[in-house]
């Protein structure tokens, strides 16, 4: 197990810096840059800010000391908020995207493999079609129209809950945003869990198991640890997405996360502040997916040895 | 020589793949005819009519009616004395202190609610003016956005863009896709370990992000939004063409073409494409939908389409922003995406679970 953990994370930090690298020189090579405005500013100025950020030194040596200062975890400073360093500006959006993705993922495994179960263990023939049709809607309706309409629905025409904004974290500003990130993960998890589930209660060693007569939870045990390994699989990729569900969401109920660094720092050139996006989101992703690379490898022997063997 | 893999095809008695084929060739017609018989150019800005909320009735009412003409009387500083509406023309006198110049009567003909006006009769030296004034009548079905322009008409024409974006841009994920993962698959080895541990990468890369610079670095180019969006979506492609043209590889009908000293590209797109078409043709029902879901995303975030051109992204965000108040401008766009999208994909569910299509 040791083993197959450090082979995961030896290939994972090549891959961390080949996408800080591809993200530093995509940046360079789009035109315009952090300090451009309406107006032109004085030669003579934007000579000297760009010293000052060492934007006038050789793209490879400016590659150089990104990295050196990465390495000692320095994000550096923002080109656009001035008198912020990126680090700062994470320190109090982090924060705030964490709480919202994590809760969203937690009700999405939770209610999503509640939901798939119940149709794959239902005796008719409605259930399961009941989850795959209300999966679809979850999974088609994009994130941006299930926000307003939740907004209108809960926020205008039954205020119950605020709009927007986030009131220093209240339960009661995080409920809609959560609820949008969660709802199609929650119908996708369903939809996989269902169909995992079905075909793990095909197969022979069920039916052996049934054959002997073991009680009904006895069976689903079995059941359910073969059917979880393609959700836990999908949770990799569902990390993602409500990252990236997270900067509409954030957009559209005002809430103070990374979402928005996302858009803003890449419109406006803001180099670093981009870098850092960048680095955040795929640390996390690459860390989650090694996460489900051990959950995967804990649930099925196969995966452990194919990677012994290799 | 070649062996075919059994045919994908769609059984048309399936009820949720019939309704979806329904509904396509609906919401298509629509978008392909609808802007041409509506009646309003998509960009046609009509002051008098701001958020009108949609009705399948003409415009104007009374109060629309009397709206429009107290803020002619207004502008040609004259004062409405009689006003009476009969089968769509109005009877107005009106009356000042100087005489009225019948050229400020253009006004009429300038707004979006009357027609060309008629002098019926002049009294007290000019006046007094007795005018027939006809009503313009115009239906706005799904209302008016923010900028008075004509809400059918412009789901429609974002129909049209959002579902060629969805086509092309499929078209170069497609072809990316194939090329890659075919020749990925076919090399093997060390190219194919490296070509895949490429694409591994890319995944970790938020694509969002991948976005935004290619827009940045290419421009808001229309086009170059299918060039884009096909550049990140081509990922899963590859990787299915290349597992199909790893089994494929195996074949004796591929050996047989080697021995007959047939060339890797003869071979990869007389043999290995045609085979694994199945599952190409089932992943590209799945990924229409995607790309169509991404192009709007895009355009949400204002980095797609621009003014006054639009798509479905952007009507939904603008309907987002409005939504206090008129909620039509995000209720008719939003079904429309939805409809299409939820068509596409149980379109794509019932491909992918017929015969023929493989199975991932």
């Amino acid at each position: 197990m040791l083993r197959f953990f450090l082979s995961r994370v030896l290939t994972a930090v090549p891959a961390l810096f080949i996408i800080i690298a591809l993200a530093f020189f995509l940046m360079r090579l789009a035109p315009g840059g952090p300090f451009d405005s309406e107006r032109a500013l004085d030669p003579e100025i934007a000579k000297n800010l760009r010293r000052i950020y060492k934007l006038d030194r050789p793209l490879l040596e400016q590659f150089w000391l990104y990295l050196q200062s990465l390495a000692h975890g320095d994000l550096g400073p923002s080109l656009h908020w001035r008198d912020f360093s990126v680090n700062e500006l994470f320190a109090k959006a982090l924060p705030v995207s964490a709480t919202l993705g994590a809760k969203a993922m937690l009700i999405a495994i939770l209610a999503g493999t509640a939901l798939g179960a119940a149709g794959a263990m239902s005796k008719s023939a409605i259930g399961p079609r009941l989850v795959d049709g209300a999966a679809i809607f979850g999974i088609v309706l994009p994130v941006f129209v299930v926000a307003p309409l939740l907004q209108l629905a809960f926020g205008l025409s039954l205020p119950a809950l605020p709009v927007g904004g986030w009131n220093g974290g209240a339960w009661q500003n995080q409920v809609l945003p959560v609820i949008t990130l969660a709802l199609p993960q929650i119908a996708i998890v369903a939809r996989l869990m269902q169909a995992a589930l079905r075909d793990a209660l095909a197969m022979p060693h069920i039916r052996t198991l049934r054959a002997f007569g073991m009680p009904g939870h006895h069976i689903y045990i079995h059941a359910l640890r073969a059917a979880f390994a393609p959700v836990v699989s999908y949770l990799g990729l569902a990390a993602a997405n409500v990252l990236t569900g997270s900067v509409v969401v954030e957009t559209i109920f005002g809430i103070p996360g990374m979402g928005r660094y996302f858009v803003d720092g890449a419109l406006g050139r803001d180099y670093t502040l981009v870098m850092g996006t960048v680095i955040v989101v795929a640390a996390a992703v690459l860390l989650f997916n090694l996460i489900v690379d051990l959950i995967l490898a804990w649930l099925d022997p196969r995966v452990r040895y194919d990677a012994r063997r290799r | 020589m070649s062996e075919r893999a059994p045919a994908v095809h769609l059984s048309p008695r399936n009820l949720p793949t019939r309704a979806s084929l329904a509904i396509l060739g609906l919401i298509g017609l629509l978008c392909l005819i609808g802007p041409l018989v509506s009646g309003h150019p998509y960009h046609q800005v009509y002051r008098d009519y701001v958020l009108v909320r949609p009705s399948p009735f003409a415009h104007p009412d009374a109060r629309e009616t009397h709206a429009a003409l107290e803020g002619i009387a207004r502008r040609m500083r004259v004062g409405v004395e009689s006003f009476r509406a009969e089968s769509g023309i109005l009877h107005l006198t009106l009356s000042a202190d100087r005489p009225i110049d019948s050229r400020a009567l253009r006004a009429f003909e300038r707004s979006d609610v009357f027609g060309p006006a008629r002098i019926v009769e002049t009294n007290g030296e000019g006046r007094r003016l007795s005018i027939d004034v006809p009503l313009k009548r115009t239906v706005f079905l799904f209302g008016t956005d923010a900028n008075g322009r004509d809400l059918f008409t412009r789901t429609l024409i974002a129909g049209r863009i959002s579902l060629a974006v969805g086509l092309l841009a499929s078209f170069v994920a497609l072809t990316i896709g194939v090329a890659y993962g075919a020749v990925a698959g076919y090399a093997g080895g060390r190219i194919d370990a490296l070509m895949m541990r490429i694409v591994e990468i890319v995944y970790a890369l938020p694509f969002i992000f991948f976005v935004i610079v290619l827009v940045m670095v290419f421009g808001r180019h229309f086009v170059l939004i299918f060039v884009t969006i096909g550049a990140v979506e081509w990922l899963d492609m590859a990787r299915i063409v290349r597992g199909q043209t790893l089994s494929i590889k195996q074949r004796d009908f591929v050996a047989a073409a080697e021995a007959l000293g047939a060339s890797a590209p003869a071979i990869l797109w007389r043999h290995v494409i045609p085979n694994a078409s199945g599952p190409i043709a089932a992943y590209l029902a799945v990924l229409v939908p995607r790309v169509i879901l991404l192009e709007s995303f895009v355009s949400f975030l204002g980095l797609g389409v621009q003014e006054p051109l639009t798509s479905w992204g952007v009507l939904v965000a603008d309907g987002a922003r409005n939504i206090q108040g008129s909620v039509h401008l995000l209720i008719f766009p939003a079904l429309f995406l939805g409809a299409t999208l939820g068509a596409l994909q149980s379109l794509g569910n019932a491909w992918q679970g017929s015969p023929g299509a493989g199975s991932r």
